[in-house]
């Protein structure tokens, strides 16, 4: 290593570095105010009791000042006032992890993954197969299967919750001219096991074996419906890659359709698939804007009331408890990460490279 | 639904369907059975016959397609009719007939017909004294007429009109005049606090004056913020992915892996320090909340990078050769070749922008500096009643990016399938 700074090269190493982080500088002034900075913030105001503010007791400070009372409509708190924060410790994550809320919204979240993201795969899957064998107008069903990607999602929300009206809705309305009864979309509070079960005798009461509640479904549903296009082009660009050398290959070998599909094709497939469960599953857990739109207090008994929503309840809404809400945040985040972990060990071997 | 319409549901579907369903189920199930046994004899890779998959595929079309046309119906039917029941699939105006001394009068029923006698007033008069006759129920003639309630949407866009005023200031809200005012420019802020355009421009960013308030100032806020981010995003990513491919520095694997972190955060876990600082700053209500933390995107960062590594060395040897620095090479040889990723980026950086709820729902406070989305989520929580008015927000919202759509088709899907593969 030259040290000196007589010397051309060194000084020129120098430059060159130094011109490299002036390249950099600007994307990692953002990222660092932006990104390292709340990561650590975060973590250290999860520790903290921090609050965006306490309501302030109008009746109390008004009778203590000039010894009247209020009347009796009067608000009992008004206005915000902000508390110094204390350092309480562990406090908010043992209050979450006791607390019977924030297990079934732990639930809920979980029910809504485990079935949006295989319904959702499946049927892109079986989408993309379809789309990708030797039809005619090819490009008018990728485009009407994917439109529904292109809107926004608060969009979408709206009209679902339109859709799925009890009584104004057009989904019972299909329902019922097909003869069949009409549901409470996003009333219902049943979980749909239990819903379908519980006619036999059989009821299910933990929340995971009841499975998602009906209103919950709706949501799902919903996600199908819009996520359904994004999957599908992926896999198409997936299926499209396969070597068409394979399938002769295995027709010379007397292979039926149903061998080469799960001989070929879905083992070329797994990259694909594993790509897109892994982005979907972490996708599903931190679903936020249906629930907010379609049912704005949490669902019927609390069933849509997801992770996000209640960080978002908690920590943005009534007493804004900014330190909770970041306890829950990493909480969050350690269930992504063990998520993660697990599907790489899962899945990871099982896929199928070139 | 309750106890016993669960059974009902198993009965109907084990056989005691209305003809309909059963029609269409039975047409399924034997091109089913005739597709399989066709393709057992054609050398056809996939297990189904060709008329399953059209059907198939045109049944799933039908239902992609169901909710955005019962947006656009809903959206242009009277109050009445978008809470009907049942719910009506064409716009309608339903008028009523009766026979009155002698002429064809438009009435109103009141109420149920009872023992086939119906109570009726005259349209347009209170339903009182002289104006109510009973008739037979036979005898009203319904009419019914497609009818497109195109006012929605000038009702829809103005409704969000009331100025919104700041306490402090002391500013009277008060309801525009005319369609124009209300669909005023969105620079037309009531109340400047100084005379220079320059300092008005500054307070405008700052989001400082009272607006008048439409769907115009939504599309405006979601619009500037989105053009800037992407704009932003393109120089800051073009510069650090550049770093990444084309230079060599200390440190340079640390930070990549670093950088490479960061998508590992999930970004709910930065939204309170984020709105902590922001509120430190000062910058809650304005532009730079919503605009400064997304100059930076990973993801950008590592499409350009991908790509600036596949263009050949020589071509910045020969640059270097005819006296090139770096910065020139990368803005006159580098960005111009890659302009399809750049697109990409763009079109991706735009629409996370455009799209996103939780954090302009978080940075702002004032009606006056909501994002297009945050306006759709307020009008739902305002007027959740009114569907009619709520469907043509939707589509209002929904419209100018299924245009973009059509337009840079190719883009949208080849920069997903890339993104994709590219795993």
């Amino acid at each position: 290593m030259i040290a000196s700074l007589r010397d051309k090269h060194f000084r020129r190493r120098i430059r060159e570095n130094a011109e490299a982080y002036a390249y950099l500088a600007p994307a990692s002034l953002v990222l660092l105010v932006f990104w390292f900075l709340p990561v650590l913030l975060s973590f250290v105001v999860s520790f903290t009791n921090y609050r965006g503010g306490d309501p302030i007791p109008t009746k109390e400070i008004w009778a203590k000042v000039t010894g009247h009372a209020l009347p009796e409509e009067a608000p009992d708190a008004m206005g915000m006032e902000v508390r110094k924060p204390r350092f309480v410790g562990l406090t908010n994550y043992r209050n979450a992890l006791t607390d019977a809320e924030f297990r079934k919204v732990l639930y809920n979240t979980l029910n809504y993954s485990l079935y949006s993201v295989p319904l959702t795969l499946l049927v892109s899957l079986f989408v993309a197969l379809l789309i990708n064998s030797k039809i005619k107008c090819v490009a008018l069903f990728r485009t009407v299967y994917f439109l529904p990607f292109v809107t926004t999602w608060v969009a979408i929300s709206i009209v679902f919750r339109y859709f799925f009206h009890r009584e104004f809705g057009l989904a019972n309305d299909l329902l019922m001219s097909a003869g069949l009864p009409r549901f409470d979309w996003l009333e219902e509070p049943r979980g749909i096991f239990e819903m379908f079960f519980g006619q036999f005798g059989l009821h299910f009461h933990h929340p995971l074996l009841a499975g998602p509640s009906f209103s919950l479904f709706s949501i799902i549903l919903t996600s199908i419906w819009r996520d359904l296009g994004y999957y599908m082009i992926i896999f198409l660009a997936g299926l499209q890659n396969i070597d068409r050398s394979y399938y002769e290959a295995a027709e010379i070998d007397g292979a039926g359709k149903t061998q080469q599909f799960f001989r070929i094709t879905f083992p070329l497939l797994s990259p694909t698939t594993f790509f897109l469960l892994i982005i979907s599953g972490i996708n599903a857990f931190k679903v936020f804007i249906p629930m907010l739109i379609m049912t704005p207090n949490g669902g019927p008994d609390g069933t849509t009331n997801t992770i996000v929503f209640y960080l978002y309840q908690k920590g943005f809404t009534g007493t804004w408890r900014l330190g909770y809400a970041s306890a829950v945040a990493y909480i969050l985040f350690l269930i992504i990460l063990i998520l993660t972990l697990i599907q790489n060990r899962v899945f990871g071997k099982k896929v199928h490279y070139d | 639904m309750n106890a016993a319409s669960v059974p009902t549901t198993t009965l109907a579907l084990a056989g005691a369907l209305p003809w309909p369903l059963t029609a269409v189920l039975a047409v399924i199930a034997a091109s089913i059975v005739w597709g399989v046994w066709k393709s057992r004899r054609i050398g056809y890779w996939y297990p189904l016959g060709r008329v399953f998959i059209y059907i198939a595929l045109s049944i799933g079309a039908f239902f992609m397609a169901l909710p955005f046309y019962w947006m656009v119906a809903s959206s242009l039917k009277s109050f009445e009719e978008s809470v009907a029941y049942p719910p009506t699939w064409i716009p309608m105006e339903r008028e009523t007939y009766a026979q009155r001394d002698g002429q064809r009068v438009r009435v109103r029923t009141l109420g149920q017909p009872r023992d086939g006698i119906a109570e009726v007033g005259f349209y347009g008069k209170p339903p009182s004294g002289d104006n109510v006759f009973k008739i037979p129920a036979d005898s009203l003639e319904q009419v019914s007429r497609i009818r497109l309630l195109w006012e929605n949407y000038p009702q829809t866009w103005r409704r969000p009109n009331v100025v919104s005023w700041s306490p402090r200031e002391n500013v009277a809200p008060s309801r525009p005049d005319s369609l124009w005012s209300a669909m005023a420019y969105p620079f037309s802020a009531i109340e400047y606090h100084s005379d220079n355009v320059f300092r008005r421009v500054a307070e405008i960013w700052r989001g400082q004056p009272p607006y008048l308030l439409s769907f115009t100032r939504y599309f405006w806020v979601s619009l500037i913020t989105g053009l800037v981010v992407t704009i932003g995003t393109f120089f800051t990513a073009a510069l650090a992915a550049y770093a990444f491919s084309n230079m060599n520095f200390v440190g340079k694997g640390l930070f990549f892996y670093i950088v490479l972190a960061t998508m590992m955060v999930p970004g709910q876990v930065l939204l309170i320090p984020n709105y902590i600082i922001l509120e430190k700053l000062g910058w809650i209500d304005s532009y730079n909340a919503l605009i400064v933390p997304w100059l930076a995107s990973v993801f950008t960062i590592f499409l350009m990078r991908q790509f600036f590594m596949t263009i050949p060395r020589d071509l910045w040897d020969a640059a270097q050769i005819d006296g090139s620095g770096r910065f020139g090479y990368l803005w006159r040889v580098v960005v111009p070749l890659s302009k399809p990723v750049i697109i990409t980026a763009a079109i991706f950086n735009f629409l996370s922008n455009w799209n996103s709820l939780l954090w302009p729902l978080i940075v702002t406070t004032k009606p006056e500096m909501r994002t297009l989305m945050v306006g759709l989520q307020a009008f739902n929580t305002e007027a959740g009643s009114e569907f009619h008015l709520l469907m043509a927000a939707s589509t209002i919202a929904i419209l100018p990016v299924v245009v973009l759509f059509f337009f840079l088709q190719r883009f949208f899907i080849q920069g997903i399938a890339r993104s994709g593969l590219k795993s």
